[in-house]
């Protein structure tokens, strides 16, 4: 199986993206903060681009070494939920996002972006 | 939690390289006199937006917070209070959303109503207020007085066990 990789450092936000033949899975490790918000939107944006060329059923998105994310990177991942509910019926992918229990907020703005989007979001320890 | 009345005050020159080494030190500080993780995370993420939001408006440079825990080893009190100054349009569009505010009966709603808007916002998220209200589960108030912004955050309850809804976040009336 070919899996291509492709990691960036912004600040204290470590993203690393992983491709494989089916499949997509973003890992976000470290601080996600105010400085590090363009970054993570225009990584968004990719992901986003390249699960709809390949027509992509899901994502996953590892939140397991993410210490901490403020409002500004939770807008992008809204943002993104937005843009795939905005995709024909049949186009859309969900996004699995792994949580790390350790870290309580996250049970708390992944549960929120459940709400948002509850189609689409699934949410596994 | 143990009995206790302890706070800290911090006032510095804006910089956002600074706020992750606040929000560590802060949540340090709430680990050791709550003894809940639940409530730290909830209190340690307010710190954080409040300090950002502080330093991002401030117009000259100075940003101020304090943070108060009281407890009696029943009940507890938290503030997290910052101060700075502001310009006229940031000051009355913090008034606009905390009048917002005042109006709502269910947080988590407008959280979710916030989350809708700020799809279409480009600039300022917009949904840091909102994420204390219902993520942290605090309750927040303002008070402006020339161009000085005080942004109050405050949570109450039983130390144990805590009487809240425990953070989930409703699809009521989405």
């Amino acid at each position: 199986m070919q899996v291509k990789t492709n990691s960036v450092q912004v600040h204290e936000l470590s993203l690393s993206l992983s491709e494989q033949p089916d499949s997509i899975t973003l890992s976000c490790a470290g601080s996600a903060d105010t400085r590090t918000s363009k970054q993570l939107e225009e990584q968004l944006r990719d992901v986003h681009a390249k699960a709809v060329a390949r027509q992509l059923r899901g994502v996953v998105v590892d939140f397991q070494k993410l210490e901490f994310m403020n409002s500004s990177c939770f807008k992008s991942f809204v943002s993104w939920l937005s843009r795939v509910q905005a995709l024909e019926d049949g186009s859309r992918y969900t996004i699995e996002f792994k949580s790390n229990p350790a870290f309580h907020w996250q049970s708390r703005s992944l549960q929120a972006l459940s709400c948002f989007a509850s189609d689409l979001v699934r949410v596994t320890a | 939690m143990k009995a206790t009345d302890a706070h800290f005050e911090l006032s510095f020159s804006p910089n956002m390289d600074l706020v992750n080494v606040v929000r560590r030190f802060a949540e340090s500080f709430y680990e050791r006199l709550l003894d809940d993780a639940s409530l730290t995370a909830r209190i340690t993420l307010t710190t954080h937006e409040l300090l950002e939001n502080a330093i991002k408006y401030a117009v000259d440079g100075q940003s101020w917070l304090r943070t108060d825990v009281r407890s009696d080893g029943e009940t507890f009190t938290i503030e997290v209070v910052t101060r700075n100054r502001s310009d006229r349009r940031f000051a009355a569009e913090l008034k606009a959303r905390f009048e917002e505010m005042e109006a709502i009966k269910d947080p988590s709603a407008f959280y979710l109503s916030l989350m809708r808007r700020s799809t279409a916002q480009s600039d300022a998220s917009g949904l840091g207020l909102g994420r204390i209200l219902a993520e942290s589960e605090m309750t927040l108030t303002c008070e402006l007085k020339d161009d000085e912004v005080l942004i109050r955050a405050r949570a109450s309850g039983m130390c144990q066990p805590i009487t809240s809804n425990n953070g989930v976040i409703k699809n009521e009336g989405a």
